[in-house]
């Protein structure tokens, strides 16, 4: 009995002195880096900054990058407030919020585009045609039925159904309602009237509409619903085929109908690169051209231009730079399905990037 | 003849036998009805906790491996070290903050608070049991996180996680408290014993089972909670720091809520991983109060 | 006051942290919405009209306030949303704990019974997003393949339950009711359970001497003794599904500036389109929406003050009715 109590005595020392010295090595490995950068915000930007993460710890050793997915409106606040040195937006910031806070940059790391997706029972591999004004006629609860004239005129010869449209959007802030509901207002004059653009926008009472959390909840809501219609993020492209949704064919500026690929992303992203400022605040929805998608935006790093100090204001370069190029590779934009950004926007981004001191 | 509730044929007293009256009949069948709904009533709690259980653990299992344990997230893949270990931390914290204040304001509105102001601490308790966590996340973040300049830590989010779980504390302590027969009560003050012994080795020692139901109760609410830690403690890919401000921390629910939401299988997995442990871990503990308990009495 | 020993004075201070901390957050809420309640005025509450407005937009000058173009603060419907589905939530709730709470202190084997009572007290323990998750996944398809079908063959005459009035996708009211009652259920039941346990044994037997069968003695005897703690479970568990946020959020279908008109219509409950709309609202740089967040906030602290009073007056007739 006493022996076992001073086994176990021994033991717990044992073990209280491993842990303290787990701790010490956790805490040695912690002083090691020099410089420690939080990035939050955008939940659409979130996975490819932990892809970039790695690879770029690798290439900077002394620079340890910590992420969180919160959302745009956070990640511009908590930039602008000095929580965190990065802040991830989908969407720029405004005039106003600008000239509350000149000092804070905007700049672009890359390019996103977004898929209108719809569950329609027998024609989920063909591509409907559709246009802004249509896609606001659904979402305002004008145009209630598959089979309405307006998009039997824009899809001739397609077997549309006689059935009751269920148009999904998001109830939680997002990237993706603020992009898809500047293709409405751009495209349509009665929807920037009446709802206009935001990354939540009040959205008219449809009585078949249905709200979604996040870009998982829109895909579920499709799979659940045949007859539904949502707009989702291009990175969830493989969540969505695996599905055998429906991806539709958009109306761009010129009045041709085209598919979110490669082509056309890049197409309306370059018909935009000479009209980008040199803050690079810019919608690039609605482009011009006859290729152009016209539902892609810059995603954005939030970033103030003084930093506490010279130390952390060099890894706040160092990170941008590196996200702006060898972060715009092939290898690590495709797994999310984004694009890169045109040459000459690179070079905007490195004279904003100049501008951040210590 | 047993009354225990555990013999199965007490029912067998009640038997109709013939020439029963209507009356008794009619007690006979609302006896079995009875019981039928409150089994019903039950399977209705157990089948889709089960289904619940049975797809976590399903998912959770599958994902599971060595390198969960041992190697941090990177925010999207890789293991869960990071979030284990701020879990721990946070929840742990934030029982140092509220078993105190939970446990000692439970006595107080057991034995002492039959009065006003316990009837006030009362209501205001459940009161904030209705606060949304966003709510306290959000207090949080503009009085601590960003008036006391303590940045995304473990401090702001145990605090935070506190002040959820104290009332839970405090109200479901002093329910236990008050089952404890009066006669306990009045024999320990017979016997001489002070203000403090009757309280605290009397009364509370006879319902340590329900006060331990209420700390799992606060452990499983901190241990589960999301929404006021992403504006209190962060979130870091890296083990904890052992700094209690100005340094962001882990958490397992971040994983669930965030990596749930990402276009890939492996964050999915992962998600359903750190579902699997926040239970397995509530569970655990669970577990092992009830085993301590038993071995006491 | 003759009682005043150190220890009594020392347990009420502890005690008093609970009311503090409560009264910091609604003093703290008041001063943060101030001026979202001077812009919004009594409308807050009785229009069902919400918009951020324009963000993008210079702020305006509106009423003597700096507000985005268009912003308009009505939240009605949100109250709406709330009240239903923890009314509704609690009505699942309340029977069901109590026959789950009998059934595992009277009728659950010996041997299983600790098992049974973990599988209850593990729901309590389940994250309310993966609640969420069960729900989205299980419980939507269910009541719109199964369940919704079935109340509007029943009940359909009645429009508030034929679910061809709704979109029919199962996210809504009666989705967020039942997971909601799913959650507040272990608060209840567990806590009832271990009340029923403690019952003294010669109370069970007197009643039991007297010819009472066993749902007698357990309805007649037992449960009248644990009325209190019934009582204040009940009003805990309401808390709960008045704040609930996450697992709400993600089954209910998020409604928006319009009514449920039936049990199967999406809702927003305040708690959750705090939660919902706060990123958004950080955009705004005129502070306006977030104010006016926080003044939903404040209301729902209001509502939950008046609703936890409704409760304790209406669980004691609840009691007297299962006293028989």
């Amino acid at each position: 009995m006493r022996f076992d109590q001073s086994m176990r005595c021994v033991t717990l020392r044992r073990a209280a002195a491993a842990m303290v010295l787990v701790a010490g090595l956790g805490m040695g490995v912690a002083r090691a880096a020099s410089v420690t950068l939080t990035e939050t915000g955008s939940t659409l930007l979130y996975p490819l900054f932990n892809i970039w993460v790695p690879p770029f710890e690798k290439a900077h050793p002394g620079i340890r990058v910590t992420t969180q997915g919160t959302g745009s409106g956070t990640g511009i606040a908590q930039a602008i407030s000095g929580l965190v040195q990065i802040g991830a937006s989908d969407a720029y910031m405004s005039d106003a919020q600008l000239k509350q806070h000149p000092n804070i940059l905007n700049i672009p790391l890359a390019i996103s585009a977004q898929a209108i997706n719809y569950n329609l029972p027998g024609l989920n591999n063909r591509h409907l045609k559709l246009s802004g004004p249509v896609l606001a006629g659904i979402y305002t609860g004008k145009i209630t039925r598959w089979n309405d004239p307006a998009i039997e005129k824009l899809n001739p010869g397609v077997p549309l159904p006689n059935h009751k449209i269920i148009p999904v959007h998001r109830t939680d802030g997002s990237g993706d309602t603020f992009i898809f509901s500047q293709y409405l207002s751009f495209s349509t004059p009665a929807w920037a009237n009446s709802v206009g653009y935001g990354t939540t926008v009040s959205w008219p009472a449809v009585p078949a509409g249905l709200g979604a959390q996040g870009n998982p909840g829109m895909v579920e809501a499709l799979k659940q619903n045949p007859y539904a219609i949502a707009y989702i993020g291009v990175s969830f492209h493989a969540e969505v085929s695996r599905a055998h949704l429906g991806k539709a064919m958009l109306e761009n500026r010129a009045g041709h109908f085209v598919l979110p690929t490669a082509k056309t992303i890049s197409a309306a992203a370059s018909e935009l690169v000479s009209k980008t400022p040199a803050d690079e605040r810019i919608s690039l929805v609605f482009a011009t051209g006859a290729e152009s998608y016209p539902i892609i935006n810059y995603e954005y790093a939030i970033v103030n231009a003084r930093q506490p100090n010279a130390e952390t204001a060099n890894a706040v370069k160092a990170l941008l730079t590196w996200a702006s190029n060898e972060g715009n590779n092939p290898q690590y934009l495709k797994q999310v399905e984004f694009m890169a950004l045109p040459a000459s926007i690179r070079t905007l981004s490195a004279d904003q990037i100049a501008k951040i001191h210590g | 003849m047993s009354f225990s509730s555990d013999s199965p044929d007490l029912e067998l007293v009640h038997r109709p036998r013939s020439g029963q009256t209507s009356l008794e009949t009619r007690r006979y069948l609302i006896n079995i009805i009875g019981w039928s709904l409150c089994t019903i009533a039950f399977l209705l709690v157990a089948i889709p906790m089960g289904d619940l259980i049975l797809t976590i653990a399903v998912k959770g299992a599958s994902a599971m491996s060595l390198k969960i344990f041992t190697t941090s997230s990177n925010g999207m893949t890789g293991g869960l070290l990071n979030a284990i270990v701020g879990t721990l931390v946070l929840s742990l914290g934030s029982l140092v903050f509220a078993v105190p204040i939970g446990v000692g304001g439970g006595v107080y509105l057991s034995e002492y608070g039959q009065n006003h102001l316990g009837a006030a601490i009362r209501f205001l308790a459940d009161t904030l049991t209705g606060t949304p966590s966003i709510v306290l996340g959000y207090f949080a973040y503009i009085t601590m996180v960003i008036g006391l300049g303590w940045k995304f830590s473990v401090l702001a989010g145990s605090i935070t996680l506190a002040i959820m779980v104290v009332p839970y504390l405090a109200r479901i302590t002093e329910l236990s408290l008050r089952r404890v027969p009066t006669t306990m009560r009045e024999a320990a003050y017979a016997l001489g014993a002070k203000d403090r012994t009757v309280a605290l080795r009397v009364v509370l020692a006879a319902a340590l089972p329900g006060v331990m139901t209420s700390v799992l109760l606060s452990l499983a609410i901190s241990v589960g909670e999301t929404a006021p830690l992403i504006y209190t403690a962060g979130w870091s890919n890296y083990l904890w720091t052992g700094r209690l401000t100005h340094a962001p921390v882990g958490y397992l629910t971040y994983v669930i809520w965030t990596f749930i939401n990402e276009p890939s299988e492996k964050s999915h997995a992962l998600a359903f991983a750190a579902a699997l442990l926040v239970m397995l871990v509530v569970l655990t503990i669970n577990v092992s109060v009830r085993f301590i308990l038993r071995k006491r009495t | 006051m003759k009682n005043l020993t150190p220890f009594r004075l020392s347990l009420a201070g502890l005690a008093l942290v609970i009311p503090c901390a409560l009264i910091s957050i609604v003093f703290f809420l008041t001063t943060y919405s101030w001026k979202a309640i001077g812009f919004n005025g009594f409308g807050f509450l009785g229009t069902i009209n919400w918009s951020l407005g324009n963000l993008y937009a210079n702020p305006v000058h509106q009423h003597g306030y700096l507000v985005p173009p268009g912003a308009k603060y009505g939240i009605l419907a949100f109250i709406v949303g709330t009240l239903l589905s923890s009314f509704l939530a609690i009505l699942f709730a309340v029977p069901i704990s109590i026959g789950t709470a009998m059934f595992l202190a009277e009728k659950a084997p010996a041997n299983l019974r600790t098992a049974l009572t973990m599988i209850v007290e593990l729901v309590a323990v389940v994250p309310s997003v993966v609640f969420g998750l069960w729900g989205i996944f299980v419980l939507v398809p269910l009541i719109a393949h199964v369940i919704g079908p079935a109340i509007t063959a029943t009940l359909g005459f009645i429009p508030f339950f034929n679910m061809n009035n709704s979109t029919g996708s199962g996210y809504g009211l009666l989705a967020a009711s039942i997971v909601l009652a799913l959650m507040i259920t272990p608060i209840i039941a567990t806590t009832l359970y271990d009340a029923l346990d403690q019952v003294p044994r010669e109370l069970r037997e007197s009643a039991y001497a007297l010819g009472a069968t066993h749902f007698e003695v357990v309805t007649g005897t037992m449960l009248p003794t644990v009325r209190v703690t019934l009582i204040g479970a009940i009003v805990l568990a309401l808390g709960r599904a008045l704040g609930e946020t996450m697992a709400v959020l993600m089954v209910s279908g998020g409604a928006l500036n319009y009514l449920p008109g039936t049990l199967f219509t999406p809702i927003s409950t305040m708690a959750a389109f705090i939660l919902s709309q706060l990123d958004s609202a950080l955009q705004d740089p005129s502070e306006m929406a977030v104010k006016s967040l926080a003044e939903i906030a404040l209301v729902l602290f209001v509502i939950t003050v008046i609703v936890n009073a409704a409760a304790r007056l209406l669980a004691r007739g609840t009691i007297r009715v299962i006293q028989l």
